[in-house]
């Protein structure tokens, strides 16, 4: 009993979290405020702990996700904090609801039940329709929380009914087993499935609720959003395409192959027109999507490494470029416009700094940690020969590249910042750190991934 | 001495400086004279290098090597024969060129300026030095980001638009390579000894004959861009035009040659059967591109942009020459890329200075040159006549090696080229009789050489000097790499020429 109670530890420690966190609204306002961000911290930080520490004893799957959403939520912890703030949205459900949020993906990426799967999606996806709407005097949130909501109950719907038609074909909730059962049932509960992952995972073509959500979203939230949430439901595929019996991957692959084409093209494609970057980078990171879902389809020839090393690398920076959209917003409402961000690179060097760091690694370019994800996803993919789908992806990919340069030369390459005044509040020292840390981590991890590949290697392998 | 990572401290030494340059940005004097010094620094590094491993040390290469990435095989390998340390010392001499080249551009962010420079020093000291597959290909793309740059931020013009259609070009090639590259990669993971980037262990591997043409095609559209061949050479007289000058020395002296480097040191032996079957189709682009180019050159307007088209002349004649199979032109072609670094970089300079001193570089404007200030009229003469190769300058060394080289396999070839060349001399002439002589058809002061711009005129004019009297340690340097090269990709004739 005892050992099971360790192996819950970051479950506990999540949901206590959020408990406290609720709790705190008992406090006068002034010192819960102070104290509302640090207490998440904490608590966002000790699945993380738990994970690295030699204590431990779950599965290496789960180990890896703890860590890295303990990461994430620390980080828009830090992204949060000050930025709500300024802006009147700290309050205890705040932080109460990103804790549950990252306890319900914790429960998606580890699920090997489709139950589970559902309760952690479910979970997960609820507290981020209402974070998404947290800033209640924003109208564009509430709307994003909406169009988040109406089309997300549609993929719960359609994901809970490809649920019950594997049980219902393979006679198990187990993933492994309903999968190696075989039969039309199973193969329409699949198919059913992968439509409702596909479309928390943004893959097209059921990705059309993604830029409108995010480019609503407050920059932190839709950091958390794009990350967090992206890094569990793409665990979840892994595990599905890892356990599909040869007789699934015939209906799986093709159907995978075919969206995983149609997501890098529309990602990167739909990026190219956007005036607005949070929308750009909300189809920018459909087309990162894309990469991982051709990960996902190698899984068996050392896909599912590629896609976990893409998995941090997409986090970090993710994370860098909306934390960066954030940090550069004045108060009144994100700084949206591309066209406003001309010259910023030499106002706010740093922030920009880190805004240029991401897209270039968002880009692919090295030393960043995109060059080296790509040189994984892309291998993984021709080492189980799907050549033309590679092929396909790097020239999505260059296409990838264009509206990078577009924004970092608009930071560094435009004069004219007197047209868009808005003046950024400082980003206050928790956001900085966060920003920093991302920011290094995707050059650090540009240049030595050798001991997180070492670390993932010994997990899939052991 | 020998104990100390020299290569390393090679490529890192810029970027290093790069590092340390926003601390100076209050002064520009300051940065200026950083920067100097710290390509002055490179520069005695390379020729440290050169007498410690060439003249001490005759059985080059010098290797430097550590464990980069294990789980995939990938190392941290530099290594450096007589061909990387030619244009390892190039490298420097341009660095050199770029930091005296230009007292306008740098006017409003010097740190930025200088720095990136420098940045683009180290990435091409890179390019020149690794020999793991995967370090190549990420200094590759790595290169275009500061020169990306520097055009767009220091860049005339559309400086923007030009610095990302130059991006996306290579980047084209560059990610096309980069898949290439992983390919190669898969094929070496059964090795023995583990999966392996290593070049050496690539050119090793018996790849299946179609696979080994697509990579070879993938590898070669990437150098092509760079180099550039037509038909995908669009990028570079817009790049060149509104680049700021020491980013045309860049991208002329040292962009441009590392595709040419790349496709001696990695295209020819990793697929030395393709190398053999595409040839025709390389020569004839290159053979091409040296008429298109000269038809081209002739009717521009802007000085910059007729020796733009110009680099893409005397490149398509390297490239015919390196893919010849005459191990003589393929000696030439590297002294031809040497020469033309030196030359192009004298002419691109020349035309900075025309352009600050008179606000156009329009031939509509120019005219006389030669009466208002003769040094300046001197120094253009003689990087243009080495440009056209007269007999005594690096021009003339490198085209009589190539022509030779192409007349002895292919009479054909041999005689386009020669016939190229004599097209060069057409619009070469004309860059001379109509900037310098003639009548003044601009009433502005043209002021005389100033001392910063005498220094530089003067090191260019010695070393094409040098490299057109003595050519003979560039070839003896060169000789032991591309012999062994020769021999790997036409046996046949290796065989017959002897060692």
């Amino acid at each position: 009993m005892p050992a099971d109670i360790t192996d819950l530890f970051p479950h506990l420690a999540l949901a206590i979290g959020g408990l406290v966190a609720l709790s705190a609204a008992w406090l006068p306002g002034a010192a819960a405020r102070k104290a509302l961000p640090v207490v998440a911290a904490v608590f966002a930080l000790l699945p993380g702990l738990w994970a690295i520490g030699a204590g431990a004893d779950g599965s290496g799957m789960t180990r890896f996700f703890a860590a890295l959403l303990s990461a994430i939520t620390l980080a828009v912890t830090g992204l949060l904090a000050r930025y709500a703030d300024r802006r009147n949205f700290a309050g205890d459900a705040l932080y109460g609801l990103l804790l549950w949020s990252a306890l319900g993906m914790l429960l998606l990426a580890e699920a090997t039940d489709w139950i589970m799967l559902l309760i952690g999606l479910e979970l997960a996806s609820l507290c981020l329709y209402a974070l998404v709407a947290s800033r209640v005097a924003d109208g564009l949130g509430a709307e994003a929380a909406l169009k988040y909501f109406l089309p997300g109950a549609v993929g719960l719907a359609v994901l809970a009914f490809g649920i019950s038609l594997l049980y219902a074909g393979g006679g198990s909730l187990d993933i492994t087993d309903s999968l190696a059962a075989g039969g039309p049932l199973v193969a329409a509960g699949l198919a059913l499935a992968l439509v409702g992952l596909g479309f928390k995972l943004s893959l097209a073509p059921v990705h059309l609720w993604t830029p409108d959500v995010y480019q609503g979203a407050p920059a932190p939230v839709a950091a958390f959003l794009s990350t967090g949430s992206k890094a569990a439901v793409a665990a979840a595929l892994l595990h599905v395409c890892a356990d599909a019996s040869p007789e699934a991957m015939d209906v799986l692959a093709p159907a995978l192959t075919v969206a995983a084409a149609l997501t890098m093209a529309v990602g990167n494609i739909g990026a190219l027109a956007q005036q607005n970057l949070k929308r750009l980078l909300a189809f920018s990171s459909i087309g990162q999507m894309g990469y991982i879902a051709m990960a996902a389809l190698a899984v068996n020839d050392g896909g599912g490494e590629a896609a976990l090393f893409y998995l941090v690398a997409y986090a970090l920076m993710d994370l860098g470029a909306f934390g960066a959209v954030g940090a550069l917003s004045g108060e009144g409402a994100d700084r949206d416009a591309i066209a406003s961000y001309r010259g910023l690179g030499y106002v706010y060097p740093w922030r920009a700094g880190a805004l240029c760091a991401c897209l270039l690694s968002l880009a692919g370019l090295p030393p960043t940690a995109g060059f080296i994800g790509k040189f994984l996803v892309f291998g993984a993919a021709l080492r189980a020969g799907y050549t033309g789908l590679a092929v396909f992806g790097i020239l999505m990919a260059v296409v990838g590249i264009f509206y990078a340069l577009r924004v970092v030369a608009t930071l560094y390459m435009r004069e004219g910042i007197e047209a868009h005044p808005t003046v950024p509040g400082p980003a206050g020292w928790a956001a900085a750190l966060a920003l920093g840390g991302v920011s290094v981590g995707v050059v650090a991890l540009g240049l030595c991934p050798g001991p997180l590949l070492a670390a993932i290697g010994k997990m899939v392998g052991g | 001495m020998r104990q100390m990572p020299w290569l390393t401290l090679l490529v890192f030494w810029p970027l290093l400086a790069a590092a340390a340059m926003p601390l100076l940005r209050r002064s520009l004097e300051g940065c200026r004279r950083f920067a100097l010094a710290a390509v002055l620094v490179e520069l005695a590094m390379a020729g440290l290098v050169v007498l410690l491993f060439a003249a001490g040390r005759p059985d080059l290469p010098v290797v430097e090597d550590a464990a980069w990435i294990p789980a995939l095989g990938i190392r941290y390998t530099l290594s450096c024969d007589g061909l990387s340390l030619v244009f390892v010392v190039l490298t420097a001499g341009i660095g050199l060129c770029c930091m005296l080249a230009s007292r306008r551009d740098d006017q409003a962010r010097p740190a930025l300026y200088h720095a990136l420079i420098l940045a683009s020093l180290a990435t091409v000291q890179g390019v020149f030095l690794a020999t793991d597959l995967f370090l190549f290909a990420l200094f590759w793309e790595a290169q275009l980001i500061p020169v990306f740059f520097l055009i767009g931020i220091f860049g005339h013009g559309e400086r923007m638009r030009v610095a990302i259609k130059f991006f996306l070009f290579s980047a084209v090639g560059g990610l096309l390579m980069f898949l290439a590259v992983i390919a190669l990669g898969l094929y070496a993971a059964d090795l023995p000894d583990g999966p392996s980037f290593a070049l050496y262990d690539l050119t090793r591997l018996s790849l299946p004959l179609a696979t080994a043409r697509w990579l070879f095609a993938a590898f070669v559209l990437s150098f092509a861009i760079k180099i550039p061949l037509v038909p995908v050479h669009m990028w570079l007289p817009d790049a060149h035009t509104e680049a700021p000058t020491a980013g045309s020395l860049i991208l002329a002296g040292l962009l441009l040659k590392t595709g040419g480097y790349a496709l001696i040191r990695f295209a020819l032996p990793l697929f030395p059967e393709a190398a053999v079957a595409f040839a025709p189709v390389l020569t004839v682009l290159g053979l091409v591109g040296l008429f298109y180019a000269s038809v081209v050159a002739l009717a521009q307007e802007d000085v910059k942009r007729l020796i733009a088209y110009s680099s893409i002349g005397h490149m398509g004649l390297a490239v015919a020459a390196i893919v010849s199979g005459s191990r003589l032109a393929l000696g030439g072609a590297v002294v031809m890329m040497v020469s033309h670094a030196l030359t192009s970089g004298g002419l691109f300079a020349q035309a900075g200075m025309i352009g600050e001193r008179l606000g156009s570089r329009r031939f509509a404007v120019l005219g006389g040159l030669w009466n208002k200030a003769p040094g300046f009229g001197a120094a253009f003469l003689y990087c243009i006549l080495a440009a056209a190769a007269l007999p005594g300058l690096s021009g003339f060394v490198g085209e009589a090696m190539m022509v030779f080289g192409l007349f002895r396999v292919d009479t054909v070839a041999g005689g386009f080229a020669v016939a190229g060349m004599a097209a060069t001399l057409v619009y070469l002439l004309r860059l001379a009789k109509d900037t310098l002589f003639g009548p003044a058809r601009c009433d502005l002061p043209f002021p005389d050489l100033d001392a910063r711009e005498t220094a530089l005129l003067v090191i260019l004019v010695l070393a094409i000097a040098w490299l057109g009297l003595f050519p003979g340690p560039v070839l003896r340097l060169t000789a032991g790499p591309l012999d062994a090269i020769a021999g790997q990709v036409w046996p046949a004739l290796h065989a017959a020429t002897g060692p």
